[in-house]
């Protein structure tokens, strides 16, 4: 059976049904149009590849502790960065760091029972959508939500826990259940419907703003379920502690198995994030922030931060690896910076070193995965360039290095 | 040319017990004694030392996503066992990583290696997993790899099944599966069982109706054991039989073995399905009834799954099992997942203790089995890694077997009780240099099919290691002095000294290419990745990181 279709890289579904005729969503058409080429800048002038590569060698034969960061490339990408950070004695993270850690710190607390998106299609007949509209994921309802089911038709309930004013009207009226909370308070509510499933009374007065008869009805659908999925984004937990939430909503899905059958959905796998802390959990044992030092791998979950390593003066020089979208630019810092960026990026404060890399998924083959983390999809080259891809523009400046030192 | 010279050689495959005899390695390849007029450019005289193939790992979860979900919840074990990188100079460099017990993809190959291993199995791939497995074991240098298939849970077989399907039909789908993902052999694990839980089913016993098919697992080993044969693997249907870890699983155990009806069946991690519910606690060793139906049974093989005490990680695909094995989480956090329609997968990290009376039956139960189970060509030497232990411990294992006084020594320490229960003491039998080389290199090349290792006949790939022969046989295992792999010298003084990349082995059965039609449309419908991309093309391979693909032919005999 040929296949006609291609992957999308843009964000963590990573929808692999596109085709000429069927590009997408909107995000997926914008961002499939980038030049074949780019120019290389070295301290603001126009310099051939060659030269930017030189420069960034330079970088970092200067630096002390380099940081390797952004990485939404691919894994071949991810593979050639985790190498250049072991040679020049790294810290690497991703730009989307902040929301994996809320997880991450949420996961090697407790653990969780999880499941993956064609699990969700074919069996979610409750589904939390807990502080997240899903709007990051333009076609999670198409994708995940369709209604037929191997399993004969699905009659899914959808509840909303949050502001659901953000929430596009047409979906809301599809909804079983709308309940509007701050999302700080998703931590609280979670852990007085375990309480609750425990059969403990909760102290009268409203838990995170919901009266004790609407947390009973609330709890008597979720018990309901036949197969239920709560799902968040934890890039969208921006508040202090919010692993804790995370953490609370995994708690409660695990009650939820005593009798019934539930399972947590992390969105989230945008720019390449799930690919990044996968290869670096397996090269490594850590899911990125991992520091390379003379005694092997150092994970710091907290302070091998981007923001704080650039801030303390922790890092000397900072590599950001941008492929994918070109608004996501490096932090701003003082340590000189090379961008491995799409040819489409502009800057108000130019890096020391712009090389510009092909895209994956549209300028080249790889492999990218979803959000779920089991799936890893074929990328494939659907136009031609002259860039060097991520992986490439890597190596030679990890060949300049070692050619320096010889 | 290469002559290593006066080595004395364990070769079960040739049946070569002890015999002191040259070896002769050409272009990575064994070659007979050449003529006088051939240039013998390098030598080692091993005169003294034992010369065997290199070791095979049958059974091992080195790569795939539960491994990385193993890896990403241990901080705290990896800890304890930081790698730092190391250049090598012309031998290339080592990466950093991490070891202990969920280790990470540069320090597995490289410590397999050092411990003489040269080729590694991961028996638990999940299809709509294969590609990420593919590019974790493309991380893992110095040894061959492969990976087995899961079968059994996944939506369309079970369809397939409980529509009463053609077993041709469904020998076309194991063997698409088996091409699909790039796969050795076909594994199953809790039959049904793991579809089972994810419609809330906390148990299925063999003959037991699957809640939504209808189909039981008798019938899901009976219908792939079929689908197996008939595709011409050389490995037999590898099964996590049902029930793993509960007390009274023997008579499971037994069943499971006639469900094959005389087909070949490899039970795996047998240890684990050996337990009886005599005596106060209610667990018992069931090993002797065990593995007198083994001894009886030339149909069937079995890979131990020793435990060994300490910490480590379990990692399985029987998310039923391991959702009711989380309250012995230690430390106290799991994971279970439902994957795709396909499998799922569940992580417990759990700390054996000698102390406790479980676990140290468990211990004894693993070694009746290997000391009673008489044919060293149908039992392998596994700890099915983590699950039993880091294979890291494969040479303290080794040892156990080989000197009973060091065996009865640590016999002493366990639970007292477990000792007086189990018969183990009573076993006198202390393994053979020989039978070592059996079943870690002969029997494992031929149950997979694997022509040109295991063995150091003229042809053989020139996997070869060299070790001192040392009465410590945990020493003795654990430091070969020298490993050769593909006729290059790796390893020294049990230490890498030449970092090599290894070769993926695949099975590539005949089947009916027909298949795809109902298999595309089913993707289509319902599943949210389509039938196309989760295939592997042979050239995704190399891209994946194996140094290249080792097709293996496979006969089609019909049924
Ligand atoms: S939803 Fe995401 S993966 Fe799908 S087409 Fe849009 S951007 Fe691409
Ligand atoms: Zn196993």
């Amino acid at each position: 059976m040929s296949d006609t279709h291609y992957c999308c890289p843009f964000c963590g579904l990573v929808c692999d049904d596109l085709s000429v005729d069927l590009p997408g969503c909107p995000r997926a058409v914008q961002l499939s149009t980038a030049p074949a080429l780019g120019v290389a800048r070295s301290n603001g002038s126009e310099v051939d590849t060659a030269a930017a590569v030189a420069a960034a060698a330079a970088i970092l034969r200067g630096a002390r502790r380099p940081l390797v960061a952004g990485l939404a490339c691919d894994v071949t990408g991810h593979r050639a960065a985790l190498d250049l950070a072991e040679r020049t004695g790294a810290v690497v993270d991703h730009m989307n760091g902040a929301g994996q850690f809320r997880n991450w710190l949420a996961f090697q607390d407790g653990g969780w029972m999880s499941t993956t998106l064609s699990e969700v299609r074919n069996r979610a007949d409750v589904v939390v959508l807990a502080g997240t509209d899903a709007t990051a994921f333009p076609r999670f309802f198409e994708r995940c939500l369709a209604p037929e089911s191997q399993f004969g038709e699905l009659s899914r309930r959808v509840i909303v826990l949050g502001d659901s004013h953000s929430f596009p009207p047409e979906r809301l009226a599809g909804t079983a259940l709308a309940i509007p909370i701050a999302k700080e308070r998703l931590g609280e509510l979670c852990a007085a419907l375990r309480a609750r499933l425990a059969g403990r009374l909760v102290a009268a007065g409203t838990v995170a703003g919901m009266a004790p008869e609407q947390l009973d009805a609330l709890l008597a659908t979720l018990r309901a379920a036949r197969y239920g999925v709560l799902a968040w984004n934890a890039a969208e937990l921006d508040f202090p502690d919010a692993d804790l939430a995370v953490r609370a909503m995994a708690d409660l899905v695990t009650d939820l198995n005593r009798v019934g059958r539930w399972a947590v959905l992390p969105l989230g796998g945008s720019d390449g994030d799930t690919s990044a802390a996968q290869v670096c959990t397996w090269r490594t044992g850590y899911p990125l922030r991992v520091g390379f030092e003379a005694g092997g791998p150092h994970y710091e979950p907290l302070s091998h931060e981007t923001g704080r390593l650039l801030a303390m003066g922790g890092v000397d020089a900072l590599l950001w690896i941008s492929a994918l979208d070109p608004e996501r630019r490096p932090p701003e810092t003082d340590c000189p910076v090379i961008v491995l960026g799409r040819p489409d990026m502009t800057f108000e404060r130019p890096p020391a070193v712009f090389i510009p890399v092909a895209v994956p998924g549209l300028h080249h083959a790889g492999f990218l995965h979803r959000m779920d983390g089991v799936v890893a999809l074929p990328l494939s080259a659907r136009t031609a360039t002259g860039l060097p891809a991520v992986a490439q523009a890597l190596a030679a400046i990890a060949k300049e290095l070692s050619r320096a030192q010889a | 040319m290469l002559r290593l010279k006066n080595g004395r050689l364990y070769d079960p495959a040739r049946g070569v017990d002890g015999l002191v005899q040259d070896l002769y390695v050409d272009a990575g390849r064994v070659v007979p004694a050449p003529g006088p007029e051939v240039r013998i450019d390098a030598e080692l005289d091993l005169a003294g030392k034992v010369v065997m193939a290199g070791a095979i790992d049958l059974h091992t979860h080195i790569g795939g996503g539960k491994m990385n979900i193993a890896r990403a919840l241990l901080p705290e074990d990896h800890r304890g066992d930081r790698v730092p990188a190391s250049d090598l100079g012309a031998g290339g460099f080592m990466h950093a990583g991490c070891g202990h017990a969920a280790p990470s993809t540069w320090t597995t190959g490289y410590r397999y290696a050092e411990m003489g291993y040269t080729a590694c199995f991961e028996p638990a791939m999940l299809p709509a997993n294969a590609r990420h497995a593919h590019l974790e074991m493309g991380d893992i240098p110095m040894v061959d790899k492969g990976a087995y298939a899961m079968l059994g849970s996944d939506d369309f077989f079970l369809r397939l099944l409980a529509a009463g399907a053609d077993p041709r039909l469904i020998a076309d789908y194991v063997g698409w599966t088996l091409d699909a993902s790039q796969a050795m052999a076909i594994k199953v694990v809790n039959p049904g069982g793991i579809s089972a839980f994810k419609f809330n089913t906390r148990a299925l016993a063999l003959d037991e109706a699957h809640p939504y098919y209808g189909v039981t697992p008798r019938q899901v080993i009976g219908a792939l054991a079929r689908a197996v044969h008939d595709l011409g693997l050389a490995h037999p249907l590898h099964v996590h039989a049902s029930n793993l870890g509960v007390p009274g699983n023997a008579d499971t155990t037994l069943a499971t073995m006639a469900a094959a009806e005389g087909l070949p069946i490899h039970l795996t991690h047998i240890q684990f399905h050996s337990y009886g519910t005599e005596g106060e606690r209610r667990f018992s060793s069931e090993a002797e009834r065990i593995a007198d139906a083994i001894n009886r049974q030339g149909n069937v093989s079995a890979d131990v799954g020793q435990i060994l005490f300490g910490q480590t990680v379990t990692a399985s695909g029987d998310t039923m099992g391991q959702h009711r094995n989380h309250r012995h989480a230690s430390p106290d956090k799991w994971v279970v997942m439902d994957i795709e329609c396909d499998a799922g997968c569940g992580v417990v990290p759990f700390r054996y203790k000698d102390k406790n009376f479980v676990n140290a039956l468990q211990w004894a139960i693993g070694l009746e089995l290997f000391l009673r189970v008489t044919d060293p060509w149908r039992i392998f030497l596994t700890t099915d890694h983590p699950n039993g232990a880091p294979f890291t411990s494969y040479p303290h294992l080794i040892r156990l077997l080989m000197d009973r006084d060091f065996r009865n020594a640590k016999l002493d320490e366990i639970h007292p009780e477990a000792a007086a229960h189990s018969q183990l003491r009573g076993l006198t039998r202390e393994y053979s240099l020989y039978e070592i080389a059996v079943m870690t290199r002969a029997a494992p090349a031929r149950s997979l099919g694997l022509a040109e290792r295991g063995h150091l006949g003229p042809g053989a790939a020139a996997d070869i290691v060299v070790y001192r022969d040392d009465a410590d046989r945990e020493a003795m295992f654990g430091k070969p002095e020298y490993v050769f792999k593909d006729g290059e010298l790796v390893v020294r003084d049990g230490r890498v000294v030449k970092v090599v990349n290894g070769a993926l082995h695949a099975v590539k059965p005949e089947y009916d290419k027909g298949i795809e039609r109902p298999l595309n449309d089913y993707f289509d419908r319902y599943m949210t990745v389509k039938m196309a991309h989760l295939k592997i093309a042979d050239d995704e391979v190399c891209a994946c990181g194996a140094s290249k693909l080792v097709p293996h032919a496979c006969t089609r005999h019909s049924s």
